[in-house]
């Protein structure tokens, strides 16, 4: 589980990063993705392949949407707009998917029939490794992208200082918007992977992958791509530890506790250092 | 007036209420994902001392508002070192957490042969003053807006008092605020107590009016809702929350055609006013106007009078 925080919280993290906003939508563009997913499954019985492309199809044009309509239109500087205003899409994009789906779960397809492979004592489940596999491949190709090409470098840029960026003939606001793209599209992919392995979606699952990659990247540090790793890979050994032992519930006030010791002691998160602290002097502009 | 109508007032009535207590929270330049949990501390708390000890509603509202203005003191106090988004994602983390907990909480005491008390996210059932004491429906709408009227003069009073303008500068520019000699700390927590005894009046009615309240009512819709209310409104006067709340339950509720795709239109309604108007409605600057208009139209008046 933990990986498939881990791609939720650095989706969030790049958007974060390049804006210094929060995109609350991002959970309910994946699960506008996902369902779009399912539906081609349900309809035409289509292959894990058509599903895949679905989702992340889904994903990046809702994702598209919130940003146009959340972020490129609200000035810069009303970043308490832009998070409330990228809440109220939210609703919009979680009763849309309730319309056009009235049942409250939907099958989704399964990666395929895995056997639990034995590890000594432990059991593992062949596809939580396939998606360790997967996210670890993905932050690969990301960091190359980020730190390989020249749309990697305009990345930073407009991250380090929008202005100077600008002035330095960056496009910022095609940065930003492509930046977005690629947030909704590895959001796709963690979407796709965490549903394939759960089975079964309900229109809440925005809310949850909202939930789960906020307490992730901010456990780990926002706007920071290691951190984002970190802060999934710890909240998905904290919450399997709570579920063990103290039941379901209280899964989910693990995950919520530690977000709040964590903010109370170490606003920072997992790597605060410089970055976290030029976080927090950003903040105090906004 | 019918049962409706009185259903719809009450719940505008009542959700003035954390729409204020949110906007306190913004003035004081503090965005707030978390208000819910105080309504949720209101409602519950004031459930427990009418439903499980029969006490009166009249004193446990004050008493609930006590727990809870002490409950918002507290967290406001942890959280006094984050600003902006980290502070709004740990209220927002602190509400939650309290949520869940209810949902894990079971505490039943007899009453009248029944058990009676939280029962996770069966929710707390059974409170029956309302009912035992014959209230009807209308009686707490007077009640409602009988609160909401001395709290609204409350704000009027403060936002034209010294407490009005130190939480408007430490909102505007902390720093300034410390540079001025203004004890920053020691009003953050007194802000955000008053705001958590603010948010719980509204949730110790709803609990007496419905009966039954579930954990899943205080979620993180509740306390965005609230939020953006004051954002739609308008940040220049108390009166924008409620203008807000008309606009999203009054409307809303009064359009029928609207019922079926309600938050894609509200949704939308939000996203698109706070594009063109991002500080609401009634924000500083149309407020100072619309007063100056009334101004200049009540000298006119008088000065025809006197002629």
């Amino acid at each position: 589980m933990g990986s498939g925080y881990a791609l939720l919280a650095i989706g969030f993290t790049l958007i974060f990063g390049v804006l210094r906003r929060l995109n609350l939508s991002y959970g309910p563009s994946i699960m506008v993705g996902v369902f779009f997913g399912t539906f081609l499954f349900l309809q035409f019985q289509a292959g894990w392949y058509a599903v895949l492309v679905a989702t992340v199809l889904g994903a990046v044009i809702a994702g598209a949407y919130v940003e146009r309509l959340c972020f490129w239109a609200i000035k810069k500087g009303a970043a308490v707009a832009s998070m409330v205003s990228s809440f109220a899409v939210w609703m919009q994009l979680e009763e849309a998917v309730t319309i056009a789906f009235p049942d409250r779960t939907y099958e989704f397809p399964a990666l395929g029939d895995f056997e639990l492979i034995e590890l000594g004592e432990l059991s593992v489940r062949q596809e939580h490794l396939i998606m360790l596999g997967i996210a670890a491949l993905l932050v690969f190709a990301l960091h190359q992208l980020l730190f390989r090409t020249r749309f990697g470098l305009a990345v930073r840029a407009v991250s380090e200082d929008p202005d100077a960026a600008l002035f330095m003939g960056v496009n910022t606001g095609r940065v930003i918007f492509l930046a977005f793209i690629l947030a909704s599209a590895i959001g796709g992919v963690a979407g796709y992977f965490i549903m394939a392995t759960e089975e079964v979606i309900t229109p809440k699952f925005g809310l949850q992958a909202t939930f789960k990659g906020l307490i992730a990247m901010m456990l780990g540090g926002m706007g920071s791509v290691p951190g984002a790793i970190a802060g999934g890979l710890l909240l998905g050994v904290v919450e399997k530890q709570a579920e063990w032992y103290a039941g379901a519930v209280w899964r989910d006030i693990a995950a919520f506790l530690l977000l709040f010791v964590f903010l109370i002691f170490r606003p920072g998160g997992l790597l605060a250092q410089g970055a976290a602290a030029r976080d927090l002097a950003a903040l105090r502009r906004v | 007036m019918d049962d409706h109508v009185i259903t719809v007032l009450n719940n505008i009535g009542g959700f003035s209420f954390i729409a204020l207590s949110a906007y306190l929270l913004l003035l004081s330049g503090e965005i707030s994902f978390g208000q819910q949990a105080f309504y949720g501390i209101g409602a519950y708390a004031s459930g427990i001392m009418t439903a499980m000890f029969g006490m009166s509603f009249w004193l446990a509202l004050p008493l609930a508002m006590l727990v809870s203005g002490l409950a918002a003191a507290l967290v406001g106090g942890l959280t006094l070192r984050l600003r902006g988004l980290y502070f709004a994602i740990a209220t927002l983390a602190f509400a939650e957490t309290i949520r869940l907990i209810l949902v894990a909480t079971t505490w039943q005491v007899e009453v009248d042969g029944e058990p009676v008390g939280p029962n996770g996210s069966e929710g707390l059932g059974n409170i029956r003053w309302g009912f035992d004491n014959e209230y009807e429906p209308v009686d707490f709408l007077w009640m409602i807006y009988g609160t909401l009227g001395i709290v609204l003069l409350l704000f009027f009073l403060m936002e034209r008092s010294r407490l009005g303008s130190i939480v408007r500068t430490i909102g505007a520019d902390r720093l300034l605020a410390e540079t001025q000699g203004i004890n920053v700390t020691r009003y953050k927590i007194l802000v955000a107590g008053l705001a958590g005894a603010i948010a719980a009046i509204g949730g110790a009615f709803y609990a007496h009016i419905q009966t039954t309240v579930y954990p899943e009512n205080f979620d993180v819709m509740l306390g965005v809702h609230s939020l953006a209310y004051g954002l739609i409104g308008g940040l220049g006067t108390a009166v924008g929350p409620i203008l807000g709340v008309l606009l999203d339950v009054g409307f809303l509720e009064a359009v029928e055609w609207v019922q079926g795709y309600r938050m894609i239109v509200f949704g939308g309604l939000v996203a698109v006013l706070l594009i063109f108007m991002p500080r609401g409605i009634l924000d500083e600057r149309r407020v100072h106007r619309l007063r100056t208009m009334l101004r200049g139209w009540r000298t006119e008046t008088h000065g025809a009078a006197g002629n």
